[in-house]
């Protein structure tokens, strides 16, 4: 069935009004024709799965036809904001979801920054996006109201270029008034390590939307308006002030994410000998990139919507402002890691300078760095050689050439053209088969995490249970690194409702402690709350369940009891695994890299540890029926007939 | 006995701005070195209470069993604010 009848099926059943207080529009946007039609979200599905990832999930299960491919028009591109985004103390995040080209499996990623508050103050939830445009488009949303403008002066920008060029001809103040959701010329050019920027750093970035948003010739959705104040269903401020004390005081956001940001995390990762190293064939790596040394490059700190946190640390390399690069925003510690000692370089100067491009650039740099590092090991395995790079040699720790790669990546110049496959190569045709065995990916997503997890079990277990592709941020247990925790073992029981070993490197019930996360930060992403300020992410005291039960009462008069939250972020999952099956999805894609199976972790003390077949397996099967999965991972029969029975009762 | 303790950037106004600090009386365990550094840095026992440190002996991360960790002379502990990261 065409996309326009599964619209327009979809559309006759969605109610016409608002279902509650605050709730916005469903915009479904053809791209082809320029038609809009909206709608509402159902409270049975926000009742179900909240909205923003959870409701992003519903549209796409409906309007899905897998018997096509993920560049086709008719496969829709779907922004979100969650149930609380741009009314609570960091929630300002979205989510954009669709079914991926870099990985075959869901597309779902999450963003803050200003976008996606922006689309709430504009009245827009949920937007979903189908089509092809019939010129390069730049979609803009001015009090909620579209227009359209042709995008050819745009195309072939950048991200800086791009915010410059766009604030002049439209008038705004970023920040202030004005968002953008804007792809680079990787996307443009169907770059599988493309994002969505949403900000100076902020980016849609896990597997392609990029370029499922340029196969779909939209250059950017602009949204253009002020700041509004929401009617909500019961006063809501004197809880925000509490939130924000919460968050505040925390010690984790008072000594380091407010200070620092997340590059703290390298140190302790290195000294545990889990800092992925060279395609993860070490380590750990030089205290040179411990985040002290990002200290003299960094002028300040930025923040996303309303958030008081602000843990986003800016760079100044140069005051030089003839160097586009030498200064910019960021790095996280992914990026860090993944242009650090995965692709071996070890003075921060450079890891800043290439963090800076890639924001540029419109890089998930996450699988940018892991496809170059993957090269590499190629290269230095002599599975490809300088007749397969174009003469280029792959040498670890090159800046100089990294950064041209990025460049020809962007452009799918020369063997920038290979990278920019990401971990389809081996399919297309640019590498061989063996190179699959050093692909460090899970259902078709490099790892987004720079942690090795040979060691830590539950971290293992997360990446591979992840339903759009090897990423720590659906479900990663942080908390397994922190000692304190570990060595409390009440305390660590009532945090994830039931015994979870102490000891990192142990299999013992460390399912049910990644099935807490995995429902806590399914919510998280639902309401639109910030991962970094989600309890169990970084510390066990920050907003959770609770918080958000009360504030969804309070600004949209749905009564969600924690454990009702906690049974939707099950939800959420288990529709995310009910669509993955139909894409194909089995058991056997629940798994790591065979490297962590069948080669020991190098170095620290916990040298000589690697994932167990046998033990995994176990602890996959444990992982399948607490969450009340069949064995091969989807939702048991009663179960899913009674979510095919919310999503799609007429069916 | 020497054993010497390095501080994260965020600890060191509590101890006069030090980025190490060394231990000479007998410790045996993390738990003797943290009452040791204590007695030295009145409060700052207080402030190691907050979960987001942790120790490393000799640049190897602990993850748990860490009040009974030994500790000898020589030994370089280190405070590591430990968060996670994306």
């Amino acid at each position: 069935m065409p996309i326009r009848d599964r619209v327009a099926r979809l559309v006759a059943e969605l109610p016409k009004e608002p279902q509650f207080p605050t709730q916005g529009r469903t915009l479904f946007v053809d791209l082809a024709r320029r038609q809009t039609e909206s709608a509402y979200t159902p409270r049975r599905i926000v009742e179900t799965l909240l909205s923003g990832r959870g409701a992003n999930m519903f549209y796409l299960y409906r309007l899905l036809d897998e018997s096509l491919h993920p560049l086709h028009p008719d496969i829709p591109l779907i922004f979100g904001s969650g149930v609380l985004t741009g009314l609570v103390p960091s929630a300002a995040r979205g989510n954009c979801t669709s079914w991926s080209p870099e990985t075959g499996v869901i597309l779902d990623s999450n963003v803050g920054d200003y976008f996606p508050s922006f689309l709430r103050m504009n009245g827009i939830d949920h937007l979903v996006l189908y089509g092809e445009c019939p010129e390069w488009t730049l979609m803009l949303i001015r009090e909620g109201r579209i227009e359209w403008h042709a995008a050819a002066p745009y195309v072939g920008l950048d991200n800086i270029d791009m915010r410059t060029r766009v604030q002049r001809d439209f008038g705004g103040v970023w920040a202030r008034d004005m968002s953008m959701a804007n792809i680079t010329r990787a996307g443009e050019n169907l770059v599988l390590t493309a994002g969505i920027m949403g900000g100076p750093k902020a980016i849609y970035a896990r597997g392609a939307p990029g370029a499922k948003m340029g196969a779909l010739k939209l250059k950017a959705i602009v949204t253009l308006g002020a700041t509004k104040e929401f009617a909500t269903a019961m006063p809501y401020k004197p809880y925000n002030r509490e939130i924000a004390q919460k968050l505040l005081g925390t010690s984790v956001v008072k000594h380091a994410l407010s200070v620092t940001g997340t590059p703290f995390l390298y140190k302790p990762s290195r000294l545990l000998g889990a800092m992925g190293t060279k395609n993860n064939q070490e380590t750990t790596w030089t205290d040179g990139l411990d985040a002290d040394h990002i200290d003299p490059y960094r002028p300040g700190m930025e923040g996303c919507f309303r958030c008081p946190v602000n843990c986003r640390p800016l760079n100044e390399l140069t005051q030089d402002p003839g160097d586009r690069y030498g200064r910019g925003d960021g790095p996280e510690y992914v990026t860090l890691g993944k242009f650090g000692p995965n692709i071996g370089i070890e003075r921060i100067e450079p890891v800043i300078r290439l963090n800076n491009i890639c924001n540029d650039l419109g890089f998930d740099t996450a699988s940018m760095g892991s496809a170059i590092a993957w090269a590499m090991e190629l290269f230095q395995r002599g599975l490809i050689t300088t007749a397969d790079t174009g003469g280029l040699a792959l040498n670890w720790g090159d800046a100089e050439l990294v950064e041209g790669l990025l460049f020809m990546t962007a452009g799918r110049e020369g063997f920038g053209n290979v990278l920019a496959d990401s971990t389809r190569a081996v399919e297309n045709g640019h590498y061989p088969a063996e190179a699959l065995r050093y692909r460090m990916a899970v259902k078709g997503l490099m790892q987004s995490d720079p942690h090795d997890a040979r060691i830590l079990k539950a971290f293992a277990l997360g990446l591979a249970v992840a339903t759009r592709g090897m990423d720590h941020l659906r479900n990663r247990v942080t908390l397994e690194i922190n000692a304190k925790i570990n060595d409390d073992p009440a305390f660590k029981e009532r945090l994830y409702g039931g015994p979870v070993s102490a000891a990192p490197n142990s299999y013992v019930d460390k399912e049910r402690a990644v099935r807490a996360c995995e429902n806590m930060f399914a919510v998280g992403d639902s309401v639109g709350m910030c991962r970094f300020t989600t309890k169990l992410f970084n510390s066990p005291s920050l907003p959770g369940l609770e918080e958000f039960s009360a504030q969804i009462a309070n600004v949209t008069g749905l009564s969600l009891s924690p454990s009702e939250l906690d049974r939707i972020g099950l939800n959420v999952m288990g529709v995310e695994r009910m669509i993955n099956h139909r894409l194909g999805v089995r058991r056997k894609d629940d798994t790591l890299p065979d490297r962590w199976f069948d080669e020991p972790n190098p170095s620290g003390k916990y040298k000589g540890e690697h994932i167990d077949r046998a033990e995994f397996d176990a602890l996959l099967s444990r992982f399948y029926s607490i969450s009340n999965l069949t064995d091969e991972g989807v939702p048991v029969d009663s179960w899913r007939r009674e979510l095919e029975a919310t999503l799609a009762p007429s069916a | 006995m020497a054993v010497t303790v390095y501080l994260p950037a965020m600890l060191r106004p509590h101890a006069g701005g030090a980025d190490a600090l060394t231990i000479f009386t007998p410790v045996f365990t993390l738990a003797d070195v943290i009452i040791a550094l204590d007695r030295k840095v009145p409060g700052l026992a207080a402030q190691l209470e907050d979960a987001v440190y942790n120790f490393a002996v000799n640049d190897e991360m602990l993850l748990h069993g860490v009040q009974a960790h030994p500790v000898r002379d020589g030994d370089r502990v280190e405070i590591v604010p430990a968060i996670s990261g994306g």
